[in-house]
């Protein structure tokens, strides 16, 4: 593994963080624009031990927390799940394939707004139903397609295990 | 594909340790108290994520100068073209000052801020704004936009604060009828059934009936909200309880998930006296 690959992989990661709080508002509004902050912990987690993932979820889930205090712990008990699963499920069950990670960035998306909704307790009924079936895989959708765009652009550049980074 | 993943590393026992950790640590935080929980995430705030936080910030504000600048071409040009005719330049003149909105009319006291959105599934029910104890945001100031209540100040950070929206399930609100016939509190509907995003109007007395249509704005009772802000407009009867009170449901004035921009009173709620007059010029502007 060359260094420059390693640095390249996390420079990737700080650019999606920076656009999370940058791009959004020019991307479609809140519900409807990619969440590059779960892309960056779904690509991290597409190459990391589940662990080191679930841990990673944790962080940017309480992170997350602090600027959504009506839920507090769910966004992190949200992220360390899907970090966990996405990790874990991507060695056990996922080929490396551009499709198959977009379908993980999709449903990654999905499951963290649906363990947030019923994690917090504030989302029920028309509300939870609206969320699930509308919004979220609004926001899944465009999450994914920016997730493939991300892979497709750099993903070679990135081929980086994560175990040696 | 180049991201490789490697076949061997299924869940080792460390990762799974891991794993029910940050569960563990998760269920904790979820059920932290609020003298707990506030300081935390205030921490994280302004450390952590105080760069972040000023980078959206100066990326609102770009965004809405970009924004304005359009209006500002298309009112100079307005401008120049009728500066050739004085009568008409002193109608567009009158016409312009109340457009100036709610700042003008509440004239000092007030701190403008953006919203400062988070993606997640609750960020209707409370969001973060950019105006925090360095601008003079203190808690429990109330948070209006310019056609009602948006909510109240829950916590304040040096840049930021935490604003506690009427969506929120424990916003509550001291509340009257326009011509002060009728009072009650003002609470959430609910997110059941089909009336969500809606307000209740709990506690009238059996005996008085509100009708569709009027307006509801604040009390001041409680000493916390200021009189006179309009909270919504009643639409129907949501209960009643026979022969002892009715709750009336309402339209709201403002929906938090279309603010963006919002101004936070500051000063005493007593000290504001009655803004009913502040809102109703603003709704009879052209």
């Amino acid at each position: 593994m060359r260094r420059s690959d390693k640095y390249r992989f996390w420079v990737i990661l700080a650019v999606l963080v920076v656009l999370q709080f940058s791009a959004r508002r020019w991307l479609g509004g809140d519900r409807v624009a990619p969440d590059f902050l779960l892309l960056a912990l779904l690509i991290y987690t597409i190459q990391a031990r589940p662990g080191p993932s679930a841990g990673a979820g944790f962080i940017v889930g309480l992170v997350r927390d602090a600027l959504t205090p009506a839920s507090f712990g769910a966004g992190a008990l949200a992220h360390t799940l899907v970090g966990y699963l996405s990790s874990w499920s991507k060695a056990v069950f996922f080929a490396e394939n551009l499709f198959v990670n977009g379908c993980l960035f999709f449903a990654g998306t999905w499951c963290r707004n649906l363990a947030v909704a019923v994690a917090s307790g504030k989302l029920k009924g028309g509300m939870l139903g609206w969320e699930l079936l509308v919004w979220s895989p609004i926001q899944s959708l465009t999450t994914a397609v920016a997730g493939v765009l991300v892979l497709w652009l750099v993903g070679r550049r990135i081929a980086v295990r994560m175990s040696d980074a | 594909m180049a991201l490789g993943a490697d076949r061997d590393r299924y869940a080792s026992r460390g990762d799974t340790v891991v794993f029910v950790g940050c569960v563990l640590l998760s269920a904790a935080a979820m059920s932290l108290p609020g003298r707990l929980r506030d300081p935390l995430a205030r921490a994280l705030r302004q450390t952590v994520l105080a760069p972040f936080l000023s980078l959206q910030q100066q990326i609102e504000r770009l965004s809405a100068s970009l924004g304005r600048y359009d209006a500002v071409v298309a009112q100079r040009d307005s401008a120049s073209l009728v500066a050739t005719f004085l009568p008409e330049l002193r109608g567009e003149n009158s016409r312009l000052r109340s457009l100036l909105g709610l700042g003008t009319r509440l004239g000092t006291g007030y701190i403008p801020a953006e919203v400062l959105r988070d993606p997640e599934p609750t960020s209707p029910l409370s969001f973060i704004v950019s105006a925090g104890k360095k601008q003079g945001v203190k808690p429990l100031s109330t948070v209006v936009s310019p056609e009602g209540l948006v909510g109240i100040v829950s916590t304040v950070d040096q840049q930021t604060s935490v604003v506690v929206t009427w969506a929120h399930p424990e916003f509550r609100a001291s509340a009257m009828a326009a011509d002060g016939s009728v009072y009650g509190i003002v609470a959430p509907h609910g997110s059941e059934g089909p009336r969500v995003w809606l307000l209740e109007l709990e506690g009238v007395a059996y005996r008085q009936l509100v009708a569709n249509g009027t307006p509801i704005l604040t009390s001041g009772l409680g000493g916390v909200v200021p009189r006179g802000i309009p909270v919504g407009v009643v639409v129907g009867v949501a209960a009643e309880a026979e022969g002892w009170e009715r709750t009336y449901l309402l339209r709201p004035a403002v929906h938090p998930a279309a603010v963006t921009h919002v101004m936070i009173l500051g000063g005493a709620p007593g000290g504001r006296g009655d803004l009913r007059s502040v809102f109703e010029s603003g709704r009879e502007a052209p």
